[in-house]
């Protein structure tokens, strides 16, 4: 077969001889043989006739023709000019009765000869051309079968796992090859299937480093570099009977494959969190039913008390502050359960139209005590404003911004309360004078359980307020945020949409 | 105790806050009597009688619910308050549908739960008032025969709406109102769910009864459930510096912790 195809060149002789050592060698020099013995037979009898016939040189050359012709059309180069060159010692042996060793120099002979082998060459050549392009065209019909093949399983593959190895072996499996090695780079990992002499993992890495990208027709060896858009993300080699084009597309849908893979994976992964969050709020849930009843016992015995009076001031007073206690372990777990329904997005936003005024006026009553030992400065700009908002939701934002600013503010300082209007949204914000907010943490503060490092040891708190007021302007479709600067103190900011009415 | 004694039936599945309310309720007049489930519960009210039910609504076996259900099957008038939690305002607006008189939520403060009780008996033992009999609270006089209201004396004018809404709450005073009851009375039955109007009809009227239409002192709103119109001793309770109006446990709360 190499010998039709490049006729003529030693080199893939040599291979076809290499490799045909180990393909049923004997078998194809015996059919050579065969061929060129059949040849010779032809060539023969034909000389015979025409010496019997007396036939003239041309008609004799016309059936040599018709002898050598066939041979190379059929049987290849090499064979032909065996034929040709029987056919030429036989025409001056026989008919022409000259000595073997003179033939050579009849000049008629060797144009004869020429004429022959030239023929058999174009004859061969052309032969071997149709006979590849009938080969390609099958073979691409079978790597579009391969690809089909492959595009289907990788569809169908399992991407709960990591689907390099799947890969490398459906590759190696479908088309066929002799070794394949694909290189992950997200993940730093080679797989490999069939068998390498050099070291895969090298040979693959190095495509990647390099991006080089090239078919080497003498080692069967192709190599690709997996790319996402223009960005490479790994590599492909493989050794084995494929075209160019097939190894662009098989490292294309490998690629395409690891892009998948990372979003079922990211996607996986956001489902997790998701379902993690819904148990935690489950937890929380039921937890906080639960402390309700205990709490209601310490409630009603220490009002109970305080109601049927004889109390000394003293006992009094420890009455009072057993159910002063009770009512902040009681406001605690309400704040777990609105942070558990919030984040399981069970509260629905109760939209009523709420004063500013009354509001502000309400949650800074409700925190008289604390906000005892500071000055408090509120500054409305509008004091008709009506906000279609949740009252409750509201409530528990402004609370934790006040309650947070006596936390963290420096003792006897003023805390402003201001709401003023911004285009389409009201800004509610607090000030207060107090250490920075680190830069790092101004967003995360506003994370369940994210306490800032400055906070942490100087001052009590769940660290699950601020989520809870994020939360609550989230659901009016506002944001909150905040300012920090150890010289002008820390201002908490919640904007809020401002109904439509309400816009002067 | 001037008033005489209360009887009540307490019907709670924890026995914590029985033997917390016990005490003092005992002391100061109530004659308390405990069941632990609503089946219990039943049994006793069939055997002897009481002013009023003190009912958790979260129990074991039938429920407070359904324990309602079969006590206004045979005591249409009994007062019964229900026990709830808060977040479960669709328990409280069931509950109110099915006849209870009122809710408190836990935890709550032994004297807010005495004038809750004391203001339920108070209503159902008054006698029974004529339809047309003008109502009197506080400034606010609201007379059926002739569809008027004066503040102070001065007419208040109303549309027929704002009417029917403070009709509705006024000859309930005291006891909340769920919005679908009101929606209903006011507007007709297909109009149960039409909350948002509710809500600018009661602002419209606030703006003509209340001083202060932000913070209100006659027409509260019972988040979540509904709306209720103060009854003449709560008024006073408010003119005392008491407030218990507001069913916000933390508002209470946090005006007992300042107090």
């Amino acid at each position: 077969m190499e010998i039709r195809r490049l006729p003529g060149a030693l080199i893939p002789l040599r291979i076809t001889f290499a490799r045909g050592l180990h393909r049923g060698w004997g078998l194809k020099v015996l059919l050579f043989v065969l061929e060129c013995a059949l040849g010779i037979i032809g060539v023969v009898l034909a000389a015979a006739l025409a010496h019997w016939f007396e036939w003239l040189l041309p008609v004799a050359v016309l059936i040599y023709l018709a002898i050598v012709v066939p041979t190379a059309l059929l049987c290849g180069f090499w064979q032909a000019v065996i034929v040709s060159l029987s056919a030429v010692v036989a025409q001056s042996v026989i008919t022409a009765r000259q000595p073997g060793l003179n033939a050579a120099a009849d000049p008629a002979n060797t144009i004869t000869l020429v004429a022959f082998v030239l023929a058999s060459l174009v004859i061969s050549r052309l032969s071997a051309s149709v006979n590849r392009n009938a080969r390609e065209a099958e073979s691409r019909g079978e790597q579009m079968r391969d690809l089909y093949e492959f595009t289907r399983r990788t569809l169908a593959m399992n991407l709960h796992i990591e689907p390099g190895q799947q890969l490398v072996e459906l590759v190696h499996e479908i088309f066929a090859l002799e070794a394949v090695v694909i290189f992950d780079a997200d993940l730093h990992q080679t797989y490999q299937a069939g068998f390498w002499i050099q070291d895969p993992q090298e040979l693959a890495q190095n495509v990647y480093y390099f991006e080089t990208a090239d078919d080497d027709p003498v080692t069967g060896i192709g190599r690709r570099v997996l790319r996402l858009g223009n960005v490479p993300i790994g590599s492909l080699v493989v050794r084995g009977e494929t075209s160019p084009l097939t190894n662009n597309a098989i490292a294309s849908l490998i690629a395409t494959t690891f892009d998948r893979y990372r979003a079922f994976a990211n996607e996986s992964q956001i489902e997790t969190e998701r379902r993690t969050e819904q148990l935690r709020a489950t937890v929380l849930d039921s937890l906080a039913h639960a402390y309700k009843t205990p709490l209601t016992a310490i409630r009603a015995a220490s009002t109970g008390l305080g109601e049927m009076g004889r109390l000394s001031a003293a006992q009094a007073e420890l009455v009072a502050l057993i159910d002063e206690q009770a009512g902040v372990l009681n406001e605690l777990t309400t704040r777990l359960l609105t942070t558990s329904r919030l984040d399981a997005g069970e509260v629905a936003v109760n939209a009523e139209p709420v004063g500013v005024r009354s509001l502000i006026d309400e949650v800074v009553n409700s925190l008289k005590d604390r906000l005892a030992s500071m000055k408090v400065s509120i500054q409305i700009e509008d004091e008709e404003l009506e906000l279609s908002c949740d009252r409750q939701l509201m409530v528990a934002l402004l609370t934790q911004y006040i309650d947070n600013a006596c936390k963290y503010s420096i003792f006897g300082t003023t805390i402003t309360i201001a709401v003023a209007g911004a285009g389409a949204e009201t800004i509610f914000s607090v000030h207060s004078l107090g250490p920075e907010i680190p830069p790092a943490d101004r967003e995360r503060i506003f994370d369940r359980y994210y306490r800032s490092s400055t906070s942490s040891h100087s001052a009590t708190g769940t660290g699950i307020g601020l989520a809870v007021a994020k939360r609550a302007a989230q659901m009016h479709g506002g944001h909150v945020w905040v300012s920090s600067s150890d010289a002008d103190g820390t201002t908490f900011f919640a904007a809020i949409p401002t109904p439509v009415l309400q816009r002067s | 105790m001037s008033q005489p004694e209360i009887r009540i039936l307490l019907v709670d599945d924890e026995s914590a806050i029985r033997r917390a309310l016990r005490p003092p309720l005992t002391e100061l007049g109530f004659e308390v009597v405990e069941a632990i489930r609503g089946e219990e519960a039943l049994q006793l009210l069939r055997a002897s009688s009481f002013d009023a039910v003190l009912l958790d609504i979260n129990m074991p076996g039938i429920g407070g619910i359904e324990t309602l259900r079969r006590i206004r099957a045979f005591a249409p008038r009994l007062p019964v308050l229900m026990l709830t939690v808060r977040d479960a305002e669709d328990e409280k607006i069931k509950a109110l549908d099915e006849g209870a008189d009122d809710y408190i939520t836990k935890p709550f403060s032994v004297r807010e739960l005495i004038a809750r009780i004391r203001a339920t008996v108070r209503r159902v033992r008054a006698p029974a008032r004529a339809e047309d009999a003008p109502i009197e609270i506080g400034d606010i006089r609201l007379s059926p025969a002739q569809k008027r209201v004066t503040r102070r004396g001065q007419p208040v004018h109303l549309t027929r709406k704002e009417y029917g809404i403070l009709h509705c709450l006024m000859s309930h005073a005291g006891r909340p109102v769920s919005n679908a009851e009101l929606l209903t009375t006011v507007w007709g039955a297909e109009y149960r769910e039409e909350v948002e109007y509710l809500r600018t009809f009661v602002r419209q009227l606030r703006k003509k009864i209340e001083d202060e239409p932000s913070s209100p002192a006659y027409l509260l709103t019972d988040v979540y459930v509904g709306y209720r119109f103060v009854d003449a001793e709560m008024l006073k309770e408010q003119a005392e510096g008491a407030d218990h109006a507001g069913d916000d446990p933390f508002e209470v709360l946090h005006r007992e912790q300042v107090d």
